[in-house]
């Protein structure tokens, strides 16, 4: 890689982090130097994670980096034990504890004689690929380790892979459980990658049907299928046809029909749309440029389709390695300055994006925020949906005030 | 947590013979200190047309930017902190091809005037030697390339990151002619012309040169060695002194930030000589003041009890200023230890044997105010966590901008509120 002018694109070894800070009644150890854990502080802030309790490093010192002693890992395990009393600790490597080869797993194999914790080495040290690398596998250990069955729990649904990495996740997740209630009488059982406990996870294999909401969740969900039965939908729910098609698998898949009430909001949004596309017609060819996490970027493709605007730059920040089947027309930069002048060259586009790509973007384009890394605000409403009903309608605002600048 | 094994854990002062003995109140740490990538970041903030390349992992080139977006002094987004993101191939093989190649882009797209080349953990674990390809650098580009090695797996916390982004620059200073102006070298934090010090050198005609890291160009970096003096307003601006002065000659005063009236009145003594200038009469009238203010809150102050965390002013000389006001230091933070000469440490232990553990893990200490009782805390802690303890938080943080008589009389104040609010909220029983 080349020079990085902005953000890198955050590791494996950071999206791990992000991903387990959300399991209360769990601790994530970091074994390596203390600053990188001072220094995230205030990115898992900005995504609404709080690290207070629930995270904390060991420090290395240059004796542990040369002679490859463990003791400070081993007393840090037994006292988080003994003064949190958390029910699992999740041991998790830094670049110096990988570069050094520190053999985490085998700490914790000889450590959990030694503590009442369940012990889960992750051993992503930021060198194995992007975030969603680091997502993949902490889904993946979740399940593993600590998803169960305890019962059933009828007329309820998992959401996998919700992820505080993706902008507006509390809004969507709010949009995601009235659409669930509002179409079949659902009400959500546990979340995979968010707002979870030891317990909650444990649950997991009690829910009627899993909804997975990004690539990263699949595996987990394949497993849970396996193991429990549980059937899954994968998709996310973007723009109003992208919301009933979404319904409708999900209806098949549980054999429930859709509720009246939700058949009649579908129905006065396609009219709605109907508009949208005329004013596609209209303009002739309205230009719109999307960069986002892989299932964002996927659904944002669709709703613009739907309202009759072909996207003409379509990016993604991570590796699409894991993706099947993904559309030929993504693009996933080689480096920071293709990304530059791709965005710098777009003109009078409507540009959904995080805020550095919108920042290259000149003040002839209509910008949208829909992705991290964020730069100029924070999130604090939990009502504005990306997803769903509302989230289109939300989304459709910002189309109209574009076409309105072409005016 | 049980505080009575935590307080088995600590060591009293007089324990201590190698800052390494302090000991960390746990194993597990949380937030931890800052790195040294943090410190020379600080650093290059304040040298206006230079370059801040750093050279590691994702994770830490990220968090430096992200930490450098909305500082005015970096040119905020596009600002001069950019990074060279260490993949796969760089850890086996060295980062040198890319580090060249990214040098290339930088230098067409940047033309900086002086760039430093920050290393972090990860190039210094595998061994690259940054040094030398800087001097390569240098020498293709004709401009400063500076490499400062920043691994935290070798230091406490961020100050040495600041210290040696400091001492680097002797490396662009030229012999010149000698002028009438001052250097500022350490100031971390605050504005130096807002403080006491900088009013009354610019009353007497004292002329500023460079200041260091606190708002200086590559030029005055360049012409640095004309200064009369070095005032070193913070230890980390030592080591730049030293050489400055087997170079060039150039005095230097330590003239960090002090509460004891006595200390600072000799150290304005010592600078106004070096500048052959007469002391002005302000001093001798800040003196009178801080002497006075100094015994007026003795009274208040005798028998207070407190947790020392960190604070701007000098740690020892600080925790000996207190002692000898009457107050009881229960437990001190701290990750220097000064020698068992230090007068300071000598005057704490005439009178006490505190506690001292590392600093910057401030979760265990909420079970430790349960054992130790203290009446206050000096540092960064939550004040309504405090006050649910009956502990009563010294407000430091605005003596980071000042230096001189205002940092004694602004902490003496600080203290005797603090100390009046421990009062009430244990009812008056101190």
């Amino acid at each position: 890689m080349a020079l990085c002018r902005y953000l890198p694109t955050p590791s494996d070894r950071m999206g791990a982090i992000w991903s387990l800070l959300s399991i209360k009644d769990a601790v994530v150890l970091e074994y390596g130097p203390a600053g990188t854990t001072h220094y995230s502080v205030s990115l898992f802030s900005a995504m609404g994670v709080s690290p207070d309790q629930n995270l904390f490093c060991t420090h290395m010192s240059e004796d542990d980096v040369i002679m490859g002693d463990v003791t400070r890992l081993e007393d840090a395990l037994t006292e988080i034990d003994e003064n949190y009393t958390p029910k699992v600790i999740f041991v998790i490597a830094s670049s110096v504890s990988s570069v050094i080869g520190t053999d985490i797993k085998g700490v914790c194999r000889y450590m959990q004689n030694e503590v009442n914790a369940k012990l889960i080495p992750v051993e992503t040290g930021g060198f194995q690929g992007d975030y969603t690398v680091g997502m993949r596998e902490v889904y993946g250990l979740i399940e593993q380790n600590l998803v169960g069955k305890t019962g059933t729990a009828p007329k309820t649904y998992n959401i996998l892979g919700a992820s505080p990495s993706a902008y507006r996740i509390q809004s969507d997740l709010w949009e995601l459980r009235t659409l669930m209630e509002q179409s079949f009488g659902y009400t959500l059982g546990g979340i995979l990658g968010m707002e979870s406990s030891v317990d909650t996870l444990s649950a997991l294999g009690n829910a009627e049907i899993n909804l997975v909401l990004r690539a990263e969740a699949l595996p987990a969900a394949q497993k849970m299928q396996e193991k429990y039965g549980i059937p899954y939908v994968y998709g996310t729910p973007y723009g109003y046809e992208g919301t009933g098609r979404w319904l409708r698998e999900i209806s098949e898949t549980l054999g429930v029909p859709l509720s009246d009430a939700i058949q009649s909001e579908l129905a006065e949004r396609r009219d709605t749309a109907i508009h949208f596309k005329m004013y596609a017609r209209m303009y002739r060819a309205p230009k719109a440029a999307v960069m986002a996490d892989y299932d964002t970027l996927n659904g944002f493709m669709q709703l613009l389709r739907e309202i009759c605007i072909e996207p003409t730059l379509c990016a993604c920040p991570h590796s699409l390695q894991h993706i099947a089947d993904a559309d030929a027309s993504i693009v996933v930069f080689e480096n920071e300055r293709m990304q530059i002048d791709a965005f710098k060259k777009l003109d009078q586009h409507l540009v959904f994006a995080d805020e550095i790509s919108l920042h290259l973007c000149n003040d002839s384009n209509t910008k949208v925020c829909v992705s991290f890394p964020l730069v100029h605000h924070g999130q604090i409403a939990r009502h504005l949906p990306l997803m769903g009903l509302r989230g289109t309608d939300h989304i459709l605002e910002s189309v109209d005030a574009y076409y309105r600048r072409l005016d | 947590m049980d505080g009575k094994k935590l307080q088995n854990r600590m060591k009293h002062l007089s324990e201590i013979t190698l800052a390494k003995e302090i000991p960390q109140l746990t194993y597990a740490v949380f937030p931890g200190n800052h790195c040294p990538l943090m410190g020379a970041m600080m650093a290059v903030r304040g040298i206006a047309d230079a370059l801040l390349l750093v050279i590691g992992t994702d994770e830490c080139t990220y968090y430096t930017k992200q930490s450098t977006i909305h500082n005015e002094s970096f040119g905020g987004l596009d600002g001069r902190c950019v990074s060279l993101v260490l993949g796969q191939h760089d850890v086996t093989f060295g980062c040198k091809n890319t580090l060249y190649d990214t040098f290339e882009e930088l230098m067409q797209e940047y033309q900086p005037k002086a760039v430093f080349l920050v290393t972090t953990c990860v190039v210094e674990v595998i061994g690259d030697d940054v040094d030398s390809m800087s001097d390569e650098l240098s020498e293709k580009y004709g401009i400063p390339i500076l490499p400062v090695h920043t691994e935290h797996f070798k230091t406490e916390n961020h100050l040495p990151g600041v210290k040696d982004t400091i001492t680097a620059c002797f490396e662009m200073m030229e012999d010149v002619p000698q002028n009438n102006t001052v250097n500022v070298i350490g100031q971390r934090l605050g504005n130096f012309s807002e403080t006491e010090l900088y009013r009354l050198l610019v009353q007497s005609g004292v002329e500023m040169g460079m200041m260091l890291p606190s708002g200086t160009h590559v030029e005055q970096i360049r012409q640095a060695a004309s200064a009369k003096v070095n005032i070193v307003v913070h230890p980390i601006g030592l080591p730049l002194a030293q050489k400055m002065k087997k170079a060039f000659g150039t005095p230097y005063v330590l003239f960090d930030k002090y509460v004891s009236p006595q200390k600072i009145y000799d150290l304005y003594q010592q600078l106004f000589t070096y500048l052959q200038v007469p002391l002005p009469d302000e001093v001798q009238a800040l003196y009178q003041q801080a002497l006075e203010v100094t015994e007026n809150a003795r009274e208040t102050l005798q028998g207070i009890s407190y947790i020392y965390g960190n604070t701007p002013i000098d740690c020892y000389e600080y925790n000996a200023f207190m002692v000898e006001m009457g107050m009881e230091p229960k437990l001190i933070q701290t990750v220097d230890y000064p020698g068992a000469e230090d007068a300071n440490l000598q005057t704490i232990l005439q009178h006490y044997d505190p506690y001292v553990v590392k600093t910057a893990n401030i979760a265990p200490l909420q079970a430790v105010y349960d054992v130790l009782k203290p009446n206050l805390y000096l540092g960064h802690e939550y004040a309504d966590r405090l006050q649910k303890k009956k502990i009563a938080l010294v407000q430091s943080d605005g003596l980071s901008s000042m230096l001189g008589m205002e940092v004694c009389l602004a902490a003496i104040k600080a203290l005797t509120i603090a100390a009046n609010h421990a009062r009430a909220l244990q009812g008056g029983t101190v």
